[in-house]
């Protein structure tokens, strides 16, 4: 029977209500949808979560680094690392950190300084036929610094200047390692688990 | 005389609790065949409320034996603890601590988002009254959940006793009774998802839009059930003799029937709107998903890698192969559901495993079991013959035990 059919008042009444009740949820529904699909977001969780344009989501980490010391990125030194790595790492293992994702970032706090710094990284690649060579494009605050092809699994040393330009306006010096040839663990995976190098030192003294 | 009294009020007596009292010899003169009939419908009754709490108390005993196999610990609490496992964790997790906001605690990349609330909420209340460990609390409310999932089975499984044994044997002492048993969503579901099916059977839309509401609200795929509704609905519609055409205009002219499809999906909504207020993305049980690495893909594709994982060594399927026959097995129910016109109940299950497997193939196995209409099935199936029901019941029960000892294992195709 249609609601326009009904003759008993009351009942006429609790048919109202319904439609009153039915138009209620329907715009609610719809105001809900509205606000879900504009995102009120911090911009690390939209790039993240939402645009995906990095695996990499930002963390609020600050290392405490001294200029001229070498820092393991083994097990050994897990607890001085720990504190540097924002994203993009899994460990640390015997044989270094390993990078996770397509981007991984270190943050540490260092001194003002007037002059440029020399970065002296140990790292390894992850090697997986036919995939036998990484390369690691490295940058300072978005400014590209360094780029490298690793190959082989034993570690290499790599020795690149930052010039003072790149860090001069941060509060925190901030390196970023972009990896072009991540291997994932199956055809299938997320690119959040791409496997690219494993990170052994790290080292920066003033020029 | 006495026969025009008798045929006035039998038909009015439709279930042991109409029936008039009978004190005396002379009442039962009057209704000379009440007696057995009572007696037999109390004996069903008695059998239909007894068969679960045998299968809990069976199943208890073995998933015990099971654990206490591998812990040293004794205790419920122990037992109850060594069942939880995997995304266990998360529902203990958000019913003592909620969700968290962004940026996450410890630097996590996985937010609690992911998992829907009116499960955990509801162990929560029941904490807040009862105040013993979540995990307790929580093994306690999903026997009770499954128990009552048995209950409300008997009426869809036409009161076929023998479908209802195995059924009650499948959830509460069978293979994947641990599923059923813990802090998962599983026990709700499947109770909800059974309500709702009883309501649409009785077509009772009301009650249907009310299940439907707190099934979206417990899982993602609880808010497809919509789509049975509305089958439902159109079934009703045809055999009320409305052409299809007329049926969008049938359904507006019955308020009743529009406010149960809008409030089917109103636990997802107000979910939604909670996470807009708490995170600011009101989809962020999806978004989180890529922190859980999985990613969009062809579902053919995934059943295929699936099924192509063979064993290096031995012959037993491995973990992707178990969950690809799982999504196979689950399918090939769903199109015999709808061979049985079962359209609504055919097409959530079928459209609740491809969702999951759009993704990948993890934790097809749990999903596909948490399905009821594909148990019920199944069950129907099993008992058809006494062979089977027998050789059903045996391997439910004899499995429960091993099942339960790779559940602790963390044997990879039931997370």
């Amino acid at each position: 029977m249609l609601w326009s059919d009904v003759g008993n008042p009351y009942a006429r009444a609790i048919s109202l209500g319904c439609y009153a009740l039915a138009a209620a949820l329907a715009v609610s529904e719809i105001l809900i949808l509205a606000l879900a699909l504009h995102p009120n977001v911090h911009p690390d969780y939209r790039a993240y979560y939402i645009d995906r344009t990095t695996t990499c989501l930002n963390r609020d980490t600050v290392g405490i680094y001294s200029l001229g010391q070498t820092v393991s990125f083994r097990s050994d030194g897990a607890k001085r690392a720990s504190g540097m790595k924002v994203c993009g790492w899994s460990g640390p293992a015997a044989d270094g950190t390993h990078s996770l994702g397509e981007t991984s970032r270190l943050r540490l706090q260092i001194p003002p300084l007037r002059d440029g710094l020399k970065a002296t990284l140990q790292m390894a690649a992850v090697v997986r036929p036919p995939q036998m060579t990484q390369r690691v494009i490295i940058s300072v605050h978005g400014v590209s610094v360094h780029k490298v092809t690793l190959s082989g699994k034993q570690p290499m040393t790599v020795s690149f200047f930052i010039p003072h330009a790149a860090f001069s306006n941060a509060s925190t010096f901030e390196m970023t390692f972009d990896y072009l040839d991540g291997i994932p663990p199956s055809k299938a995976a997320s690119s959040i688990y791409k496997r690219s190098i494993k990170l052994v030192s790290f080292r920066l003294d003033a020029v | 005389m006495r026969k025009s009294g008798t045929d006035n009020l039998v038909p009015a007596i439709k279930s042991p609790g109409d029936a008039p009292s009978m004190k005396g010899a002379e009442q039962f003169e009057i209704f000379p065949d009440y007696g057995p009939r009572i007696n037999r419908r109390h004996m069903v009754a008695a059998a239909v409320v007894a068969v679960p709490l045998l299968f809990g108390f069976t199943g208890l005993a073995i998933r015990y034996a099971a654990v206490a196999s591998t812990l040293a610990e004794p205790g419920f609490e122990a037992y109850a603890r060594a069942l939880c496992r995997w995304d266990c964790h998360w529902y203990v997790d958000i019913s003592e601590r909620g969700y968290e906001r962004f940026p996450i605690p410890n630097q996590s990349n996985v937010g609690r988002w992911g998992f829907f609330p009116f499960y955990p909420l509801l162990v929560a209340v029941i904490r807040a009254i009862f105040p013993f460990p979540t995990i307790v609390v929580a093994t306690v409310a999903s026997l009770a959940c499954s128990y009552a999932a048995c209950l409300v089975a008997w009426p869809l499984l036409k009161k076929n006793m023998q479908a209802y044994v195995l059924y009650c044997a499948f959830l509460l002492s069978g293979p994947f009774s641990f599923h059923f048993t813990t802090f998962l969503s599983e026990p709700l579901f499947v109770l909800l998802t059974s309500s709702v099916f009883l309501a649409l059977k009785r077509s009772s839309y009301p009650a249907a839009g009310i299940s439907s509401a707190l099934l979206s609200a417990t899982r993602l795929v609880g808010v497809l059930v919509v789509f049975a509704t509305v089958i439902e609905m159109f079934q009703q519609h045809r055999k009320g003799g409305g052409s299809p055409l007329s049926f969008p205009r049938w359904v507006l002219g019955r308020p009743d029937l529009l406010v149960a499809i809008l409030i089917s999906p109103a636990g997802l909504f107000a979910y939604i709107l909670f996470l807009y207020v708490t995170v600011g993305d009101g989809f962020a049980f999806l978004h989180v998903q890529r922190a859980f690495g999985r990613v969009a893909g062809n579902p053919i594709l995934f059943l295929w890698d699936g099924l192509s994982a063979f064993p290096k060594t031995g012959w037993l399927p491995t973990a992707p192969q178990w969950s690809a026959l799982a999504a196979i097995a689950g399918l090939a129910l769903s199109v015999v559901l709808m061979a049985r016109k079962q359209y609504g109940a055919g097409i959530f299950c079928a459209i609740s495993i491809v969702v999951p497997l759009i993704t990948n193939l993890a934790s097809m196995v749990r999903y596909v079991i948490g399905l009821a209409p594909l148990i019920l099935l199944m069950a129907f199936l099993l008992s058809a013959s006494k062979l089977t029901w027998i050789a059903a019941l045996f391997l439910f029960l004899v499995a429960c035990y091993f099942m339960t000892v790779a559940w602790i294992g963390g044997y990879l195709a039931l997370v």
